[in-house]
């Protein structure tokens, strides 16, 4: 498009200096190429080999996956499946392709690739296998239909498939190149990855061949690697970039007077608050537990830490599908919490320690607030920074008494989040807390056999009540994510899974 | 012909020295709390499954067997697989070798270019106006975070001025060296602090030497004094400086590297061990340690060109 721009048309959209300097310059910046900051580069673009988010996000952009969440996050809609049937019991699902969907390379996607694509997701060499392995055969119907059979029901199948490792990969082109796929991906997604200079930038085209009609509506798109929070926001003032995303709370404010600048405020799926190893004294009596949730003020630190940029955390899971609004967050109420740790035997308090992740000065700010919190009932906090990825590990081996840590689901089903978080045993133990509670596990048994409903929805609020109630975490706050992008920019957004959707980019 | 062999003969006792940092790296790695499975499989790993991912990676195996075949592959000139990455190892530290070189290089140059005439004018001028305001603005230079010195250089000459870009490292030779302008100043600024400081007292030291006042005696012109007497016999205990500062520099460009983007091996490093990508951490950890010791190579020719007492054995 640019190259059939005329002269006038450069000097009205780049001034006279965008002439004088090379056409290409303002060629760059005028055609409809989005330049997006982000702060960490992708590892790799194979998606059952990915956890991290940069590879995610990029995955996102490249892949199509059977469906995909709505923008709202709320519930799922067609991605290169048209539509869709789930059997009464809940064990067959049945999906019709889309019969124009293509590679970027022109060839078709066909029932063949899904169940490619499937089957290596649940292999041995992926990360993500037990997402998928509950299907346990797959009948391709015909080109464009398939059919896949699980052994007993599994409601959070079908979220599983809108994740980012249940991408379509073209069966031929990945089972004849194997790893050097990945160095040249085709996907059917919106983008093509056209050059990735490691560590620095991804060029991105459009997918011409992309099936939903008339997006994207931008020629392209080059996501620029930018780890230092300061220099993103400046080259987003200086119109080196178009966008950016992850904004440090403290500079969301101070971008949101720029003129020329338009700061959103995304709801992702993300909780924070602060493991107590319910193996160690006096984190054992869920009074002290309790008393602890009381101790904190949750309204100053959304306010203070997050700049408003949030909301109190009701209980250990992320705002999602089938949260339970009616629960209220622990008040601050410090004469209940003495009353508390008195009646559990500590009226004076206690001595105790909370590892905190180095380098997070969110994170860092946070814990200093809750320290002073509890020094108000007698509990004396040291805080032991700790290197982040350590954290994880030392808190797995139970080797700490409180640890200030959070969150995030990648699927819009609290399934994941719930299994993670509060059922012990399971993956992680109720977050490396050892808290356990019998009901909760019954009843994250029945939803993940029950339909999406009235009643599974039933069971989620009751499992967060249940953890509310048996505090293995100080329940924090659900932080929001500032994102920016120039005021001739629209349609930008960053979904609640926290990457970004660029389908609908319009620059102006 | 000397040169040669002194290099290669140089080249070869290194081989120790780098043998026992792989070793070092190695070990020091795996007693970090911490593994590359659990930290993949975040939220989602079951025992199972971290088991199933560590006997994947190899890393099941005795530290040994495991220490044994990283030295094999480096016999074979390959650094191995990246865990993060899933890619081979060596590409990826070329990919991101030239731009920390050329930070460094260009750093290294600049210092220079503002050592020299500044440590001569100063010395010759000691006491004057220039040699105070030279003084006090490298340590207000030098006791100025990186870092920090950066994002207001950022500020002053990318927003107020906008004639350097915000950060990033560019498509081609020009638009790379104009992104590398304001980085390699701030470091420059660092070296040249101390090489300033060092090059000027020899240079003091050196005017008052006697053969000088020979040269001057016996009507030899001041600029020849100066730049042919005093100047080279000053160098010497200099290059020391800038070598160990410019070593220091190779690994400690991370800083700079990420307040402006620049995607260097630094940022990689560090990235790299919050993974616990031993294979990566190990290759970069050799790949400085070779750059340091180039350094110092380099350093050891340039002493004997400079002056002939050294001799190259």
């Amino acid at each position: 498009m640019a190259k059939h721009e005329s002269v006038s048309a450069i000097i009205a959209k780049c001034g006279l200096a965008g002439l004088l300097m090379s056409g290409s310059v303002c060629a760059t910046a005028s055609a409809a190429t989005l330049r997006l900051g982000v702060a960490g580069d992708a590892l790799t673009v194979d998606p059952i080999a990915s956890s991290d988010n940069p590879s995610i996000w990029t995955e996102l952009l490249i892949y199509d996956q059977l469906v995909r969440p709505s923008k709202d996050g709320t519930t799922l809609v067609p991605g290169i499946a048209e539509s869709w049937t789930v059997a009464p019991d809940g064990k067959e699902f049945r999906f019709k392709l889309r019969a124009d969907a293509k590679f970027s390379d022109g060839q078709p996607v066909t029932a063949a690739d899904v169940s490619f694509s499937l089957k290596r997701a649940a292999g041995e060499k992926s990360e993500w296998g037990r997402f998928f392995r509950p299907i346990t055969s797959y009948e391709i119907i015909d080109d464009h239909t398939i059919a896949m059979k699980l052994d007993k029901p599994f409601t959070p199948m079908l979220n599983n498939l809108a994740m980012f490792s249940a991408s379509i990969l073209p069966s031929k082109l990945v089972e004849a190149q194997g790893a050097a796929f990945f160095e040249h991906p085709i996907g059917s997604g919106p983008f093509v990855l056209k050059n990735w200079s490691r560590g620095q930038s991804q060029d991105f085209v459009k997918n011409a061949f992309y099936w939903e009609k008339g997006k994207p509506s931008i020629d392209g798109a080059r996501i620029e690697i930018v780890p230092e929070d300061n220099s993103r926001v400046l080259k987003l003032k200086a119109g080196e970039l178009d966008a950016i995303v992850g904004i440090p709370f403290n500079q969301a404010d101070t971008l949101k007077s720029d003129p020329n600048i338009n700061v959103t405020v995304a709801t992702v799926f993300r909780v924070d608050m602060v493991q107590l190893n319910t193996t160690k004294k006096p984190f054992n009596d869920s009074r002290v537990r309790q008393a602890l949730n009381y101790a904190v003020d949750k309204n100053a630190l959304v306010k203070g830490v997050l700049r408003g940029n949030g909301t109190v955390a009701n209980s250990a899971m992320p705002v999602m599908a089938y949260h339970n609004t009616d629960l209220k967050p622990y008040p601050l109420d410090l004469v209940k919490a003495k009353a508390l740790l008195a009646e559990a035997g500590l009226p004076n308090g206690f001595k105790t320690t909370m590892l905190v992740a180095a380098g997070d000065v969110t994170q860092r700010q946070a814990a200093t607030v809750i320290q002073a919190d509890l020094k108000k009932i007698g509990v004396e906090v040291e805080l032991q920074t700790i290197e982040g990825s350590s954290q994880f590990g030392t808190t797995k081996s139970g080797n700490y008494e409180m640890s200030l840590s959070y969150a995030t689901s990648d699927t819009i089903d609290p399934d994941q989040s719930v299994g993670f978080l509060v059922v012990n045993p399971e993956r992680a133990n109720a977050y490396h807390t050892q808290w356990k509670n019998e009901r909760l596990n019954e009843l994250y048994a029945q939803e993940r056999t029950t339909p999406d409903g009235e009643l599974r929805s039933k069971m989620f609020k009751e499992i967060e009540v249940l953890a509310h109630d048996g505090a293995p975490f100080i329940f924090l706050y659900n932080p929001s994510s500032p994102y920016a992008s120039r005021k001739n920019i629209t349609g930008f957004k960053v979904m609640p899974t926290s990457n970004y959707d660029l389908t609908d980019v319009v620059i102006k | 012909m000397k040169l040669v062999f002194f290099t290669l003969s140089r080249l070869a006792q290194l081989l120790p020295v780098l043998l026992g940092i792989t070793f070092v790296a190695f070990f020091l790695l795996r007693v970090m709390p911490g593994d590359p499975a659990t930290l993949m499989l975040g939220s989602r790993g079951t025992p199972e499954d971290i088991a199933a991912l560590t006997r994947q990676l190899g890393l099941d195996r005795p530290l040994s067997a495991q220490y044994l075949s990283f030295l094999s592959d480096i016999a074979r000139g390959s650094f191995g697989r990246s865990i993060a990455y899933k890619a081979q190892i060596g590409p990826l530290i070329g990919e991101r070798l030239w731009p920390t070189l050329a930070l460094v290089g260009f750093s290294t140059v600049l210092a220079v270019a503002m050592t020299v005439p500044l440590a001569m004018l100063t010395a010759v001028r000691r006491g004057g106006v220039l040699d105070h305001l030279v003084k006090i603005f490298f340590v207000v230079a030098m006791s100025m975070p990186g870092f920090w010195l950066g994002v207001l250089l950022i500020l002053l000459f990318a927003i107020v001025i906008p004639i350097f870009p915000v950060s990033g490292y560019g498509d081609d030779f020009l638009t790379r060296l104009h992104h590398l302008v304001l980085p390699a100043t701030i470091i420059a600024l660092g070296t040249a602090a101390l090489t300033i400081r060092s090059l000027r007292s020899s240079i003091v030291a050196v005017l008052g030497a006697d053969y000088i006042d020979t040269a001057r005696a016996k009507g030899m012109p001041e600029r020849i004094v100066l730049w042919h007497h005093v100047f080279r016999n000053s160098l010497t205990s200099t290059i020391s400086v800038l070598a160990v500062h410019t070593s220091w520099v190779v690994g400690g460009t991370v800083v700079i590297e990420t307040v402006f983007g620049i995607p260097g091996l630094g940022s990689l490093l560090v990235s790299s061990i919050s993974a616990r990508d031993y294979p990566m951490v190990q290759g970069l950890t050799l790949t400085f340690a070779v750059l340091v010791v180039s350094i110092n190579l380099l350093a050891d020719v340039a002493y004997a060109l400079v002056d002939p007492r050294v001799s190259l054995s």
